[in-house]
């Protein structure tokens, strides 16, 4: 699985939303709220092995799919399924 | 406290007809002897059938129901109470012959010397149906907070009410099923909006309205208060002098007319500061003699037993406490719904429910709560989170203002320095500060995202309805040109505090023990006060009901002053899910019980109930909030959609006068 997929996955069954696109903002469109944001943080550490830091925590870095993604290869994560 | 119920019929009916008129009658009345168990009667007359079951608090030997005016005919049945019946009664005793010391009586007269413009005269809690035979109408009237319920439905032509709609279906005139746009509503709102109810074809007369049904059928509604926080209503030279002396006045005197009746009167004890403040204030009025009622839990984090007990020991009353246990919500849940027949979006009313029986079991029958100082003073943190907002408005751009919500809930701290996600979360509407929902749309939108666990099909048939814009319907225009603080009270009332809070987690709870709930803090003239004070009186910086907590400084232990506010809530997910949630939960909460209902997503429910009973993280309040939701809604379809059973002897006890 790509790391889009694992986090799709993740929040399809923590959230139970499963019509959301890559580019959706997950606190606008109500998604996931400000204390699921903290689970989605800690799956995103323990899942891909990085450790993101208080200045990393903006909506830029977390608050889409794709946003997510990007920054996990910002942070030397491969886009492609591993 | 009591139960009404009736109906319209066709004046002349042949000998068999009369017959089930009666018999319809009969089962209305018996499926409310929770309600009133001390004597239930009725009476078929003149086209109208009304019913009653007695709770016996005023005049108990000769404040029977219905009551009727023998010079004109005039006849009513009666729920709730009229506080200030002696004032009135005192000037109307030139004008009407009174027979009896009873509240009921005074309805009758101020209704014969003003007509229905009466209920403007009456400082209570109540919901009654008035028939008037000389122009055959007949009148019905909610107090102003719509305390006492009141629910009617059209059937063939004819119209039953009563005090809750288990009654309407027993009179086998009215067919139970889910009303899906109120469901809707209440997944946004907590409670259907105004008007409705969880029921197809069931309307709620509004709170602060009277209705007419004229003889020809039509039913005319009018509203004759709502709460007005007008802008030029507030003093703003108000002295906090001033302000304390006149709510202290007040205060005395809202709990002087609570603690009338002809059985002892209780008070629920919370330990917050509202109820440890009323409880400390009728202390006194009583001179020694209250006892005091308070609901424990065994998981500490939602205990507050320690300040119960201090606030106890403090004034002296004969404290009782009941403990909630894990199990207790599972167990009791199904009871709760059955009474609230409603959809639930938390289980608090569960351990309310239990609070009543152990008020019962004292035998005690009326208890006086803190319910409304929070609406009317101030004290949520809602009201915190629009001043933020508002604040944060004005420079949409700043990064500091929305920081703010980390000091309002410390939780968000946990997410480090992250201004910029609080900014996405609570930044939804902020760019609209003269929005009518500007203060509620975070708290509407959170609640309905239940919406993902409905079936599709469900999903479908609602989407379009939109429950805000219900709500904002009925909310008249001026009220949109109040400051946001004005306007966030306005809607709090309007839909947590009159359609649920009162209802769900009032009404319903008590009643379900017989037991009458008193509300000081909702005396109209409440309002009045608040829509003079100016905001800084209630909301001082971030510092919340300052004025109350002013005067409550050296009449409450500084504990309860100086401890945080805390919400009330009850344990959920452990409770409904895992191996030892109880029987209905294993057989309610299953794909294929859930997609009988047809409601909700049997395969997404599922998912939900295996997530929280693996324990493995601590529930999120979503997921809490969805469980209740669709366990409530399972419950609701088993119990209150299905044909109830009634006791013959107990429809048989209920007496029928002769007209």
């Amino acid at each position: 699985m790509t790391p889009a997929e694992k986090i799709r996955g993740f929040i399809s069954e923590t959230f139970f939303v499963d019509d959301f696109a890559d580019d959706d903002s997950f606190l606008r469109t109500g998604t996931i709220d400000s204390t699921g944001m903290l689970e989605l943080i800690s799956f995103v550490e323990s899942e891909f092995n990085v450790q993101i830091d208080d200045d990393e925590l903006v909506p830029e870095n977390l608050d889409s799919v794709s946003n997510l993604v990007a920054f996990l290869a910002r942070k030397g994560v491969s886009t492609s399924a591993a | 406290m009591c139960g009404i119920a009736g109906f319209t019929f066709p004046a002349e009916l042949d000998g068999s007809r009369r017959a089930a008129e009666e018999a319809a009658l009969r089962r209305m009345v018996a499926s409310l002897q929770h309600r009133g168990p001390d004597e239930m009667t009725g009476v078929l007359a003149d086209g109208v059938a009304l019913g009653h079951t007695r709770l016996a608090i005023v005049d108990i030997r000769d404040g029977h129901q219905p009551m009727r005016d023998d010079r004109t005919g005039v006849t009513v049945v009666f729920n709730g109470e009229i506080f200030n019946h002696v004032e009135l009664r005192a000037q109307l005793a030139d004008r009407y012959p009174f027979r009896t010391r009873c509240d009921t009586e005074v309805i009758l007269a101020a209704y014969l010397e003003w007509g229905m413009r009466c209920v403007e005269q009456f400082n209570g809690q109540f919901a009654f149906a008035l028939h008037d035979p000389r122009d055959r109408t007949l009148h019905f009237a909610r107090d102003r907070y719509g305390k006492r319920p009141l629910f009617y439905a059209r059937s063939d032509g004819q119209l039953c009410f009563a005090s809750e709609a288990k009654a309407l279906f027993a009179s086998g005139k009215v067919t139970p099923a889910l009303d899906e746009a109120s469901l809707w509503e209440t997944l946004h709102l907590w409670a259907p909006s105004a008007g409705r109810s969880m029921f197809a074809g069931v309307q709620s007369l509004p709170p602060g309205c009277t209705a007419t049904l004229t003889p020809d059928g039509e039913l005319r509604i009018s509203r004759y208060w709502d709460l007005d926080l007008s802008d030029d209503r507030v003093e703003r030279d108000m002295t906090e002098e001033q302000a304390l002396e006149e709510l202290g006045a007040l205060l005395h005197d809202a709990i002087r007319l609570r603690l009338r009746a002809d059985v002892p009167v209780a008070a629920y004890l919370s330990g917050g500061l509202d109820s440890s403040l009323l409880c400390a204030l009728a202390q006194e009025q009583l001179g020694g003699t209250l006892q005091t009622f308070s609901v424990g839990f065994a998981q500490e984090r939602y205990d507050e037993r320690a300040y119960q007990y201090e606030v106890a020991a403090a004034i002296g009353s004969e404290h009782h406490a009941v403990l909630m246990e894990d199990d207790d919500i599972g167990r009791l849940l199904p009871d709760v719904v059955e009474h609230a027949e409603a959809v639930l979006l938390r289980s608090a009313p569960a351990p309310l429910f239990k609070l009543s029986g152990l008020v019962r079991d004292h035998d005690t029958k009326v208890v006086l709560t803190g319910e409304g100082a929070d609406e009317i003073f101030g004290g949520y943190d809602l009201f915190k989170e629009v001043k933020i907002r508002e604040f944060w408005s004005r420079r949409p751009d700043s990064t500091m203002r929305p920081a703010l919500f980390r000091r309002l809930y410390p939780y968000l701290a946990i997410s480090g320095q992250a201004p910029s996600l609080i900014r996405e979360f609570y930044g939804q509407g902020v760019d609209e500060p003269d929005a009518l929902d500007f203060s509620h749309r975070i708290r509407w939108s959170n609640s309905g995202r239940i919406g993902r666990f409905l079936s599709s099909s469900a999903l479908e048939r609602m989407r379009g309805h939109d429950p805000v814009a219900a709500v904002l319907s009925c909310v008249p225009d001026p009220v949109r040109g109040w400051r946001p603080l004005a306007r966030a009270q306005y809607l709090e009332v309007h839909t947590l505090l009159s359609e649920y809070l009162l209802s769900s987690q009032g009404d319903r709870m008590l009643m379900a023990h017989s037991v009458e709930g008193r509300f000081p803090f909702l005396d109209h003239r409440f309002a009045e006060l608040s829509a003079r004070l100016p905001d800084h009186f209630k909301l001082r910086g971030l510092n919340e009901k300052y004025l109350l907590k002013k005067f409550a400084a050296g009449r409450v232990p500084a504990a309860v002053l100086e401890r945080p506010k805390y919400p009330y809530r009850a344990p959920i997910a452990e409770a409904l899910t895992g191996p030892g949630a109880p029987g209905w939960c294993k057989e309610l909460l299953t794909r294929e019980a859930v997609d009988h209902v047809g409601v909700f997503d049997g395969s997404k429910v599922e998912r939900l109930v295996a997530k929280l009973g693996k324990r493995t993280t601590t529930p999120s309040e979503a997921d809490n909030m969805a469980l209740v939701a669709i366990a409530t809604t399972q419950l609701l379809a088993d119990r209150v959609l299905m044909p109830r059973h009634l006791s013959p002897a107990v429809i048989d006890s209920v007496r029928l006068h002769a007209a």
